[in-house]
């Protein structure tokens, strides 16, 4: 569907985008995730033939963005970061008005709107003005806009900014549905969202790509030491000193000493759990042992080690 | 061409949805009312050799409220889209720049259309009540209409450019305003800084919008006006594409 070849744009002397390629395919849910001004919504305005690329090629569903940019923006629905709409039209005329010069005829359109509005669940408010709308219901506008042509790729650059989490849950919720039926581009930098939207993510970061992965592998990968707590009854050193000597495990750091309970973290190698061994240990040494937690990595952590280090 | 008739029609909307055409064509016809009572009554008590029509545009009293309507129409255009981001979405929409100019450009057209053709109500009245056939001839009432509407177009034009430029529709409308009037400045220049009969009084007339006016309010038709207007329009035209297109390779 999306074909990129390093891509590149520069500005003033700063690259904002730094030939990355990669590959959506039909079907697919794909978040752009990065931090503010890592390059994705650039990345995303130059897809949508808004902006031109300073070097490299991409190809949406088959054509060129730069020589046949008119039937890019045909198979595309786009909805631009923080969702910019003429405020002093109402709701139907808004999207009639957008489905209309997107090439929709006069009766095809009002079938299409009536849908459009249908899936956002904007009927209620159809006849009021965009500019006395809330936050929450012109995000569904602005959706409504990029879907209202049935576009067989949606480009939606950070959908849920700015929202409540009931609309975020809404939103979250409508994509997921949306997904069924087109593929899906979303840029983002909030992490719980991919997680719960995405097939797959694309970390990137000043200007460049740094991983693409489904969030799974991405966690799994990514942070490849586990982190276990354990908190026992006993002599810190006896237990540090203990503990070294069973396999997998890499450090162990004393995080509060108590006058009698100690609480520890233990770095282990990948993908070990030496929760067992530690269990034996602490019934053999006859330690009361009150905690014993294996901390689950997740994809903020993938994050944070991809886009921090450098 | 399809898209062309959408946009312009959704431009027609914006202004004719909103108070803005009402209160320029109110304030507009006072306006010109009022000066063109004044100016009856002017000609009544002194003798003129020349038309009601050549008379009416000959004056900087018209010309004053004239230039003032067109910052007031072409200020919005692409100003207020920058400002709202709603250039974004027009522009990833299926549709060439070059339509999106010319139905903002056209519609802008139409609403002068509108606002200035009271003028040519009160000429048409006048000569109904007063029946009064030596006050104008036909030749001037379409000439003038016909000069009028030129030099609108070449006006809209400069204040679609200056739209463009800017996202500020203050600073739009300033801009339209000095590019109007240092314009219709440039057709007085040669009274005082040439000799007569030198080629620069003669250069410097072609650019003259009151001397443009003075042979169409004869009923003459000057084909070189015409010219003028029209390829200055297309220029300035040409020039907002440029503009808008180089958006997309700003560095």
């Amino acid at each position: 569907m999306i074909h990129v070849d390093r891509l590149t744009k520069r500005y003033a002397g700063r690259t904002a985008v730094d030939a990355i390629s990669f590959d959506v395919e039909q079907g697919e849910i794909v978040g752009f995730l990065g931090p503010n001004g890592a390059g994705k919504s650039t990345t995303l305005r130059m897809l949508t033939c808004f902006l031109s690329a300073s070097e490299g090629t991409a190809t949406v569903a088959g054509h060129d963005i730069f020589r046949e940019s008119i039937e890019v923006r045909r198979h595309v629905g786009y909805m631009p970061e923080n969702v910019p709409l003429y405020t002093d039209m109402r709701v139907i005329e808004y999207l009639r008005f957008r489905g209309r010069i997107k090439g929709l005829g006069w009766r095809e359109c009002r079938k299409a709107v009536d849908e459009a509005m249908d899936i956002c669940a904007l009927n209620e408010v159809q006849r009021k003005l965009i500019g006395t709308l809330s936050k929450g219901y012109r995000q569904r506008v602005g959706l409504a806009d990029a879907l209202v042509n049935k576009p067989d790729l949606l480009i939606l650059d950070e959908p849920t900014n700015g929202l409540d989490p009931n609309q975020i849950r809404q939103v979250r919720e409508l994509i997921r549905h949306l997904g069924e039926r087109h593929t899906i581009l979303i840029s983002t930098h909030i992490l719980h969202e991919v997680e719960m939207t995405c097939g797959r993510v694309i970390i990137i970061d000043r200007g460049s790509i740094k991983a693409s992965d489904t969030p799974q592998n991405l966690v799994r990968r990514l942070t490849e030491a586990g982190k276990i707590s354990l908190q026992v009854k006993a002599k810190p050193e006896r237990v540090i000193a203990e503990a070294l000597k069973l396999s997998g495990i890499r450090s162990v750091d004393l995080v509060e000493a108590g006058s009698d309970w100690s609480e520890f973290e233990i770095r282990t190698d990948a993908h070990a759990d030496p929760r067992e061994e530690l269990f034996t240990l602490a019934t053999e040494k006859e330690w009361p042992l009150r905690e014993l937690t294996r901390h689950r990595a997740s994809l903020e952590d993938a994050f944070v080690e991809v886009t921090s280090e450098g | 061409m399809r898209a062309f008739l959408i946009l312009c029609q959704k431009e027609l909307r914006s202004f004719f949805l909103s108070p803005l055409a009402y209160v320029l064509l109110g304030l507009f016809i006072f306006l010109n009312g009022w000066y063109f009572a004044t100016l009856v009554e002017a000609m009544r008590s002194s003798v003129s050799t020349r038309s009601l029509i050549y008379n009416y545009f000959d004056s900087g009293w018209f010309w004053m409220g004239y230039f003032i309507l067109f910052p007031l129409i072409t200020m919005r255009l692409f100003a207020e889209e920058k400002k709202l981001g709603t250039l974004e979405g027009l522009f990833t929409a299926p549709v060439r720049t070059i339509e999106v100019i010319l139905a903002k450009y056209v519609a802008t057209v139409i609403l002068y259309v509108v606002l200035i053709l009271p003028i040519f109500g009160f000429f048409a009245l006048f000569q109904k009540i007063t029946g009064e056939g030596a006050a104008f001839h036909q030749g001037a009432f379409w000439g003038s209409g016909l000069a009028l509407l030129l030099i609108g177009l070449f006006n809209i034009a400069i204040g679609t450019f200056a739209s463009a430029v800017t996202a500020n529709q203050i600073v739009a409308a300033m801009m339209t305003f000095v590019g109007v009037m240092l314009h219709y400045f440039i057709g007085f220049l040669h009274q005082f800084l040439t000799t007569p009969g030198s080629m620069w009084t003669s250069t410097l007339t072609y650019f003259s919008t009151i001397e443009h006016m003075h042979a169409f309010t004869d009923g003459l038709i000057d084909t070189r006006p015409i010219v003028y207007y029209l390829t200055f329009s297309s220029l300035l035209i040409f020039f907002t594409y440029q503009v808008l297109e180089f958006r997309k390779w700003r560095t």
